[in-house]
């Protein structure tokens, strides 16, 4: 789409969160990702289709369909659990709603959310300690590791969390309009541990 | 003249800190409380209490305080009715007495000493009922100067606050030898372990004495459990954290004091960080607190509690005096005598209430220099700002003076029981302990040790704590044991407290804080307020900022024993968070200010903030209110200018803050026919239509065009006040009364940046914006077509052709990333148009020149009927609100309905929320017909005119009325007329 227009796009976090150091210096208890490059979709079903659902997208995408509070990962996708029945779809390949849609075939209703979310990814020793200021899910190892996935609200703001498989870094998205407000909050929690933010990732 | 000793204590004497006290300098160590610093210092005068303006020193050592109450710090960051017992001293402190003026030794307040005997319970209440007149203008002020404690800051606290999250399996309150044990047992199998203590030294009364476990000094096993305890990967030890609350399903609150200890938090620290933790089990173990005797004079400085002299020596190297009188009615009292002399201070006597008492507690006493009196009580304190002797009554009752500047009391422990009760729980009065004591109905998951349980003893502290913190592992699946038994040196701990005090000489002061007086709680059982819940109200007892930690008790058993009854007849009060006061600030946290709740920012926020636009919010969004131009007399101007733009020419408005909801499945028309009062099945793929849905009761919800983009698949608005209610409102119809519905539903308002295009130009605008190839001529994209295109060169985006100006106009959806690109093509590509941006201000006087009706009409008191929407309701279906909208009364006739009003005189300002009555009748409420709900100047009629809910309102059209705006003492004359003013026939609109 993009690469036809003219037309500039401005990501959730242009003018909010500049690349640089925040907070205690010489300490980077938290690296922020702001990420741009990020193809989002609402994936829904129902009851009836939702083993349809699942199964098509195995056989198709290869990839599992979490069925609790979960989130999976195959390839660049990964499915995390939104609630009963939804699902929010993640990729950093751009085209992801009309990929589910043809993988789907009318088993699922896909809405393009890639703009509706601000997305952070965030890495470091001391994340769990500045999320914990917001946060009333427990964030420990033991209760929330990889793979796990959570929808909750921070500072007012709702939140989907999750932890990709494989990874130590937890996944923020929340409402573009809101990421200012989310911003205020995080960098505020955040700042006594030093925060290093990067560059937005764009696609 | 310094109090500390030459030695001992916990103080860093490496680290001496400098602190101001009413303007003039002291020192003290690292280590001291400011409390223990002004003892050592020798001041014991620290503040005027609060009714009575007497004197006042320090009572306790800890957070029961009722009498050190100081203001601490300076300018913004003043804090009034700080504990001196509980302030960590730091380099710098500043603090002040509160409650004397001019000057803490000479207070002219205290000389209404005289009128004491008038000012007992009750006093306010009887003696300024009259005249009533009075009260406002002068008794009030009069006595909230005389009254009160101390002085608020008055100014915006510059440090900041925050709240956060704990989990844990094992939460342990606080860090006395049982709560360690209890943390040791559950951290050594592996729980996840919380253990709060409000000081800053964990160790609890093991700092602040001297103890001997398994043939050590105590200090060696706190040290070991404390070096353990940091190394275990799950325990969090969290020092200056109070407890406060007990709340539902093992959630507790707690107030961190991260900064306070510091002139100034540190950088990017709070000052306090107030805790949810969130516990499977919780071992409460809040120890005790001593309880004062009442006597005449008790609360002359230099009268303290027994144990808090213990701490003063022990914990700060302090003494408190220099000639102690002891004078207690348990065992503890002879700790305090020996622990004294070894501190090198003259004990005058020991006067125990009691006659027999185990031979082990005076021996060794002899030929040290105290008298050892017992069955003896002191009847009175003498002094003036202290304390200089005491009198003794002895079982002959004779009465004998003794010299001193210390007494040192004890009248039994009360275990600190507040968090058990805060979800309801009765204490339980146990007469062999004399003391109350947990409920048998205990928060869920709390367990009680050691003193606050109501064992005093240091062995049964630590094998209690051990124990429950074991069990509460146990029960959270871990292996957990009780710890090793140890011993200690031996200790006594019975007690026979006595509760009414001996001929009184002087005021004894039951509850210091909110001086409540042995003779108070006599007048009020007197004057028949008997009831503890009673005897609370009427003397104020207990409802100071200490809520009665050393008080209530003391006047609870007094009237027990004027009604003659038992303590546990007679019962207690119970306690409410929290259990030390918390600021306001911690409570709030992060949100203050401009994150006092979120902000949400439309995609055109940055251009329309370079345009210098005049925000306001709407819910939490901020939107553009007005764009004002250099020149503008006020905002009117800028309204005017682009109302004028949008009728005469094109203008543009960001509506993405409208509820956008996605709506998909085979049964989408179906579920829409059964939340809209209107058809859906019917509407074209491709088209819009403007819906109304009702609430359960009839009444109107909200209203918004939907948009069919595909046979199952629509696309709803929503009004942005209602954005949120409305998904709810689908989501509980779908899920809980048409689950089999094939719907499948999801809020896109964030996805899409939205955009009205509306004016006569509006498609000239539009086709310099559209991709060729999409055709948007009248004829090829009629009035009311919704349909995916490409704009700017590819960009996918959609294009509702709907108006809410009356206007020939479209909405231009573009996902949210473009939202900013868009809004500068379509003002680039507006410009030979003289195309201007119109804020929220000009939507609403164009919608009120349109007769559309807004929030203000939909109030939720309106039904379709009384909004003029009646037609919409169809009769070929069942839908939400269907029948209850049929309810006689809100059929009835003489209903309020909606008209438009324009005033007789062209030149009159209507105002919002003024009523009408009949031309001719009185502006009262019985002649009231109804009220204005919108107003606004309209450009293009050149006058105010106004929309509102009339009686009969539709068959009065032409009708003339008084208009009554008893606010602004205005009434004039209106019309009633056709709530559309501009293009009623809707012509512009198909253009």
């Amino acid at each position: 789409v993009s690469e036809l227009s003219a037309w500039r796009t401005v990501g959730p976090w242009d003018g909010i969160a500049s690349p640089g150091h925040l907070g205690i210096s010489g300490e980077t208890g938290i690296t922020i990702s702001p990420r741009h490059d990020l193809a989002l979709a609402y994936v829904i079903t129902s009851d009836k289709d939702q083993a349809a659902t699942a199964e098509l997208l195995l056989q198709r995408l290869g990839i599992e369909l979490p069925l609790k509070p979960k989130a999976t990962s195959r390839g660049d996708l990964t499915l995390v659990w939104s609630g009963p029945s939804q699902w929010l779809a993640v990729s950093t390949q751009a085209g992801l709603s009309r990929r589910l849609a043809e993988a789907l075939k009318g088993r699922a209703a896909i809405t393009d959310q890639s703009d509706a979310r601000a997305v952070l990814v965030l890495e470091g020793a001391r994340v769990r300690d500045a999320l914990a200021k917001g946060c009333p899910v427990d964030l420990h190892p033991r209760s929330f590791r990889s793979g796990d996935a959570a929808v909750t609200a921070i500072a007012g703001i709702g939140v989907q969390l999750w932890q990709a498989e494989e990874s130590d870094a937890l996944t923020v998205a929340v409402a573009r309009s809101m990421a200012g407000s989310f911003w205020s909050w995080l960098t505020h929690s955040a700042t006594e541990f030093g925060v290093e933010v990067l560059a937005p990732a764009k696609p | 003249m310094s109090f500390r000793l030459a030695s001992g204590g916990r103080i860093d004497r490496s680290r001496p800190l400098q602190f101001i006290f009413d303007g003039k300098s002291y020192s003290g160590f690292h280590g001291d409380t400011l409390a223990s610093a002004l003892l050592a210092n020798g001041v014991r005068l620290v503040g005027r209490s609060f009714k009575y303006h007497r004197p006042r020193s320090i009572l306790s050592a800890g957070s029961e305080e009722p009498n050190a109450l100081v203001e601490l710090r300076q300018g913004a960051r003043r804090e009034p009715n700080t504990r001196a017992t509980t302030i960590e001293l730091y380099d710098g402190l500043e603090a002040s007495s509160q409650n004397r003026w001019p000057s803490l030794g000479f207070d002219l307040l205290s000389l209404t000493r005289p009128l004491v005997p008038f000012m007992g319970a009750g006093f306010y209440y009887k003696t300024f009922m009259w005249p009533k007149r009075f009260w406002e203008k002068l008794y009030e002020p009069l006595i909230r100067r005389a009254a009160g404690l101390g002085r608020a800051a008055g100014a915006a606290d510059p440090d900041t606050y925050e709240k956060a999250y704990a989990f844990c399996d094992v939460l342990v309150i606080g860090g006395g030898a049982a709560g360690i044990a209890a943390a040791l047992a559950a951290g050594r199998s592996g729980a996840r372990v919380i253990l709060c203590d409000e000081s800053f030294e964990f160790g609890g009364r093991l700092v602040c004495e001297r103890r001997e476990i398994n043939g050590e000094p105590a200090d060696m096993w706190l040290a070991s459990a404390l070096a353990e305890l940091r190394v275990l990967p799950d325990v969090r030890l969290m020092p200056r954290t109070t407890v406060f609350g007990v709340y539902d399903q093992g959630t507790y609150g707690a107030l961190e004091r991260v900064g306070d200890h510091l002139a100034e938090p540190l950088p990017h620290q709070p000052r306090q960080r107030y805790w949810q933790i969130v516990a499977k089990q919780a071992v409460l173990a809040s120890g005790a607190i001593q309880r004062p005797l009442v006597f005449g004079g008790n609360d002359l400085p230099g009268v303290m509690l027994s144990a808090a002299v213990r701490t003063y020596l022990h914990r700060y190297g302090v003494a408190p005096g220099r000639r102690c009188v002891v004078a207690t009615t348990c065992d503890d009292g002879w700790r305090t005598a020996r622990d004294l002399l070894d501190a090198g201070v003259e004990v005058v006597a020991v006067v125990d209430s009691r006659k027999d008492l185990n031979q082990a507690l005076p021996t060794g006493l002899a030929g040290r220099g105290p008298q050892i009196l017992l069955g003896a009580r002191v009847a009175a304190a003498a002094g003036g700002k202290a304390v200089r002797s005491v009198e003794v009554i002895d079982t002959s009752g004779r009465i004998r003076s003794l010299s001193c500047d210390l007494v040192a009391m004890s009248n039994g422990w009360n275990p600190v029981i507040h968090l058990t009760t805060h979800l309801g729980g009765k204490p339980v009065w146990d007469e062999a302990r004399a003391a109350f004591l947990p409920p048998a109905n205990l928060p869920q998951g709390l367990t009680v040790a050691g003193a606050a349980a109501g064992d005093f003893d240091l062995a049964d502290a630590i094998r209690q704590g051990g124990a429950m913190g074991a069990a509460a592992a146990s029960r959270c699946g871990f292996d957990a044991r009780p710890l090793p038994k140890v011993s200690t040196d031996p200790e006594f701990s019975t007690a026979s407290p006595i509760w009414n005090p001996p001929v009184v000489k002087g005021k004894a002061f039951v509850d210091f804080q909110n001086d409540v007086t042995a003779s108070d709680v006599a007048l009020a059982h007197r004057e028949g307020f008997r009831s503890v819940e009673h005897l609370k109200r009427y003397t104020t007892l207990g409802m100071a900022t200490d809520q009665g930690k050393t008080s209530n008790l003391a006047g609870h058993a007094m009237m027990a024993s004027l009604r003659g009854e038992s303590i546990a007849a007679t019962g207690t009060t119970i306690f409410r968070p929290p259990y030390t006061p918390v600021a306001i600030g911690a409570l709030a946290g992060h949100h203050r200010g401009r994150d006092f709740r979120p902000i949400r920012l439309t995609p055109s926020h940055e251009w329309a903030r370079e345009q210098g636009a005049v925000f306001v919010e709407a819910g939490l969004w901020l939107r553009a209110q007005y764009f004002p131009q250099a020149g503008d007399r006020d905002w009117l101007d800028a309204v005017i200018r682009e109302v004028d733009a949008v009728r005469s020419a094109v203008g543009v408005c960001d509506v993405s803050t409208l509820g956008k909801i996605d709506i998909q499945g085979a049964d989408a028309a179906e579920f829409l026919e059964r939340v809209y009062i209107n058809g859906w099945k019917k509407l074209a793929v491709g088209k819009a239509r403007y819906g109304l849905m009702l609430r359960e009761d009839g009444f109107v919800m909200d209203d918004g065009t939907t948009s069919r983009l595909g046979e199952a698949h629509f696309v709803m608005t929503t009004t942005t006040a209602n954005a949120v209610r409305v998904m709810q409102h689908l989501e509980f119809c779908h899920q809980a009364l048409w689950p089999h519905l094939d719907v499948r539903m999801v809020s896109v308002t964030e996805q899409w940046a939205q955009f009205s295009i509306a004016g006569p130009h509006s498609r000239d605008v539009l086709r310099r914006v559209v991709d060729p190839g999409h055709d948007i001529s009248n004829e090829a994209f009629p009035y009311l077509t919704a349909r995916a295109i490409t704009v700017g060169g590819g960009v996918e985006a959609r294009l509702f052709r709907i108006s809410f100006s009356g206007e020939l106009a479209y909405e231009l959806a573009v996902p949210a990333a473009f939202g900013d690109a868009a809004i500068r093509a379509l003002m680039a590509a507006g410009a030979p148009y003289g195309i201007r941006p119109y804020g929220t201000e000009a939507l609403g006087v164009m919608r009120i020149e349109k007769g559309h009706v807004a929030g203000n009409e939909l109030n939720g008191q309106t039904t379709a009927r009384d909004l003029g929407l009646e037609r919409m309701m169809s009769r070929k279906k069942d839908f939400i609100g269907r029948l209850t909208a049929e309810r006689p009364a809100l059929l009835d006739a003489s209903r309020p309905r909606f008209v438009g009003f324009r005033p007789v005189d062209r030149a009159q300002r209507l105002r919002a929320g003024a009523h009408f009555v009949a031309s001719g009748r009185a502006a009262t409420a019985e002649n009231d017909e109804g009220f204005m709900t919108s107003v606004a100047y309209s450009p293009t009629l050149k006058h105010w005119i106004g929309l509102g809910l009339l009686q009969r309102g539709p068959e009065r059209i032409g009708e003339r009325l008084r208009y009554v705006d008893p606010l602004r003492d205005t009434a004039f004359d209106v019309e009633v007329c056709a709530p559309a003013f501009v293009d009623p026939n809707e012509e512009r609109l198909r253009v």
